[in-house]
């Protein structure tokens, strides 16, 4: 046997060593690990973290290769990796299935220990669906489905991040999914956030890959990567079926301050817009009708979030700087400095929604709902 | 030199922090700040703005660190607009136990957005780490994780140490030894900021005379460098470009033969008039700079709590900038490629990158700092991030 062969020889003898090796201590660590689950079982939570330490420094040598490929995949923190390596015997699959299964336990645990922590960064989303009549897609066709909800993180570093976006833009879809139409009198209200954490997180761009995950599950998957306290703080939807045909309901939305996903920002609007008109149907047929009236419910929903907005119309006779209607329109280019008031009832007679001197017709902003990111909340 | 320390929350930045000042301490470079002083991040208003963040300072056997600390991204970002604590580099802490996470990237991209080039990487805990393998990958990953954000991750310095022993005296292999390292590793790899006297000459115009029998005088501040009687300089902004020799230089009434960075001057100008040239020119080295028509910067809206806009704008607003002694109206736009450009609003209190077109040309370059001013009162300030057009 020459010299080059026999490196080889020995080569491979060493890697059937390490195999070998590796399969016994995968077959000492299953039976350890069966005695550990079972006394976890009996044994206080307080015992994990010590058994924890214990089966790091098991002589099983995760693959480093692997711990690497699993963190491309996972994003799941190094130590996480390793331990999901060991426990599956280096075989990613496993390890995945493993990890799928941990992140319940140690995300609850991540998140009980992170449970002081406050939290004021974090991002708005909104969801629309439908925005009503005039609008062709959508579930509903015609009636009116959105949501609008605020997720906390600690830092704005978390909160740029694109998984962040991603979840919050889910979360949000699924608010606006689930929601049932409401049967009181404000048509947009605060969506239960107990009902919307079971609820299953369905993914906005239809892919429904995590089908079994639900809201409150995915934020402790978060949770457990970026390792900061992440809570969902509120959430509010409207959705309203197709109303009569000279009746038509809109919903308008703005967010402010977005990163990498439009519809997400530290401030963010949604208003809801009725239009009434014996034409409404003939009116809303024409394209540039339609263009024109979104034009003007994106200008006032910037109005909303752009200026301290808190109510539509002031007090008689009271001037309030926080009424939409008696605020100069300066966020739509067409105002000539008039009020919103002034300027959407002079848009509702230009494009013919309403006869001059009628009342009974026109354009007039029902609801609005305005949230900043952090800011304190009104006691309800 | 200033430098920060970015990284995850639970990761160890303030503890090492602390370590840092304890360890430089015993060496009569520091005063040791403990975790809780410096937890604080006290609010703080530079030039009227208000940032959290925290400071401390040390000194290694060749260098004076300022060292600082912020909350958040938003915190780095107005340091960097106002300046009130440039960030010349960067000590990324990462825990051994954790390696990199999803948001370090969002790290990396602050550092490159606030002009850090480079950084140093503190892999923190490995007191609790076993296995060696572990923290090779932590090494291997954060150097990949460098050089995918344009650092020199390959060359940069990466140093594991436990900042918890070294505050607590134990362990000196992986605690006190590491921090000595690490500011090694800070002294060797991270560059100094040239300093003002080293840079080209600049002078910003304020006043301009005529003295009768010698000719015509600018008076104005030498920003940086150092000019000498008889040099040439440029004369450059408000559609002026012109070539001339500096025939005197005369402060407090004395005449010169030098003066430097800092120092409130007079300067006689061969062959000039006084209406050639204005208040808010600049005098400058030959070709060290050009003239701007168009560029980007940074912008920091100020709130109305600190004197700024109570309400919203839109692109193509106009305020004034004010760069040096030059007051110029300029419009603001977003950069092109932007969404929904006309429908995008700038609201108090943002931090947005905007593109900036001045009326008349003026010589700046990036890193150059200016304010907005609107009815007088100051609205906005800015950094020039890059510049887009010549004259």
């Amino acid at each position: 046997m020459d010299e080059g062969g026999r490196k080889q020889e020995l080569k491979r003898r060493q890697e059937d060593f390490a195999v070998s090796a590796n399969q016994f201590e995968a077959r000492s660590l299953e039976t350890f690990d069966a005695s550990a689950t079972t006394m976890f079982k009996t044994r206080a939570a307080t015992f994990l973290p010590s058994f924890r330490l214990y089966s790091t420094s098991q002589p099983t040598k995760p693959s480093i290769k692997l711990v690497a490929e699993l963190r491309k995949l996972t994003e799941v923190s190094l130590s996480k990796a390793r331990e999901a390596l060991v426990a599956s015997n280096n075989d990613v699959d496993a390890a995945l299935k493993w990890l799928q299964e941990d992140l319940e336990v140690s995300g609850a645990k991540k998140a009980a220990k992170l449970e002081g922590r406050t939290t004021n960064e974090g991002l708005i989303g909104m969801s629309v669906l439908s925005s009503g009549v005039g609008s062709r897609t959508g579930r509903g066709s015609g009636g009116v489905r959105a949501a609008m909800v605020e997720l906390n993180c600690e830092t704005d570093f978390v909160a740029r991040n694109d998984l962040f976006g991603k979840l919050l833009a889910d979360i949000a879809h699924t608010a606006a999914y689930i929601s049932e139409p409401a049967d009181s009198v404000n048509l947009l209200k605060p969506c239960s956030l107990e009902l919307l954490q079971e609820a299953p997180l369905l993914s906005q761009n239809g892919e429904q890959a995590e089908t079994q995950s639900t809201v409150a599950s995915a934020i402790r998957e978060l949770v457990t990567k970026v390792g900061e306290k992440i809570s969902l703080r509120r959430a509010a939807t409207v959705v309203q079926d197709p109303l009569p045909r000279e009746l038509g309901l809109r919903v308008a939305s703005y967010s402010h301050g977005s990163v990498n996903i439009p519809s997400q920002g530290r401030i963010g609007a949604l208003a809801l817009i009725a239009l009434k008109s014996p034409k409404l149907a003939e009116l809303l047929a024409s394209e540039p009708f339609r263009e024109e009236l979104i034009k003007l419910e994106r200008s006032l929903a910037r109005q909303i979030v752009g200026f301290s907005t808190t109510t539509i119309q002031s007090a008689a006779g009271a001037t309030d700087e926080g009424a939409l209607y008696q605020q100069p329109f300066m966020m739509y280019p067409d105002s000539n400095g008039d009020s919103v008031q002034a300027t959407i009832r002079r848009w509702a007679e230009e494009r013919g929604l309403r006869e001059a001197g009628e009342v009974e017709s026109g354009l007039e902003v029902l609801e609005f709902a305005k949230w900043t990111v952090g800011e304190p909340l009104e006691s309800s | 030199m200033n430098i920060g320390t970015i990284g995850h929350v639970d990761h160890g930045k303030t503890t090492l922090t602390a370590a840092i000042t304890k360890v430089l301490s015993e060496r009569g470079g520091a005063k040791f700040t403990d975790y809780a002083e410096i937890d604080k991040a006290p609010e703080e208003k530079a030039r009227g703005i208000t940032i959290n963040s925290s400071h401390v300072e040390y000194e290694t056997d060749n260098r004076h660190y300022g060292h600082i600390d912020c909350p958040g991204h938003a915190d780095y970002i107005k340091n960097m607009i106002t300046g009130a604590a440039q960030m010349d580099g960067g000590i990324i802490v990462v825990s051994a136990t954790d390696g990199q996470m999803p948001q370090t990237r969002e790290h990396l991209l602050l550092a490159r957005q606030i002009g850090v080039k480079k950084l140093v990487v503190f892999i923190n805990k490995v007191d609790v780490i076993t296995d060696p393998e572990m923290l090779e990958l932590v090494d291997m990953e954060m150097r990949d994780l460098l050089t995918t954000y344009n650092f020199d991750g390959e060359n940069t310095p990466v140093i594991m140490g436990s900042a918890l022993s070294a505050l607590e005296g134990k362990n000196p292999e992986i605690g006190v030894d590491k921090i000595n390292e690490l500011v090694k590793a800070c002294d060797e790899w991270l560059d100094l900021p040239p300093r003002d006297l080293e840079k080209p000459f600049i002078l910003s115009i304020e006043d301009v005379f005529t003295v009768p029998g010698r000719g015509t005088v600018v008076v104005g501040r030498a920003e940086r460098g150092v000019c000498r009687k008889g040099d040439e300089v440029e004369i450059l902004g408000y559609g002026t470009k012109l070539k001339t020799t500096l025939t005197g230089i005369e402060m407090f009434h004395k005449e010169l033969e030098r003066a430097e960075a800092g120092d409130n001057m007079g300067a006689l100008l061969r062959g000039i008039k006084k209406e050639q040239i204005r208040r808010g020119q600049v005098i400058i080295a030959p070709g060290s700079m050009k003239s701007v028509k168009k560029f980007q910067a940074q912008l920091y809206i100020l709130t109305k709590d600190e004197g700024g806009r109570y309400t919203p704008f839109m692109q193509h607003y106009r305020p004034q900038l004010f760069l040096r002694t030059a007051d110029i109206t300029i419009g603001l736009s977003w950069p092109e490629g932007t969404a929904d450009a006309d429908d995008k609003m700038v609201m108090p209190g943002d931090n947005v990158e905007m593109v900036c077109s001045p009326v008349h040309d003026v010589a700046l370059e990036p890193g150059m700092r200016f304010t907005l001013r609107e009815g007088g009162k100051t609205v906005g300030t800015g950094i020039v991030t890059k510049v887009l057009e010549y004259v």
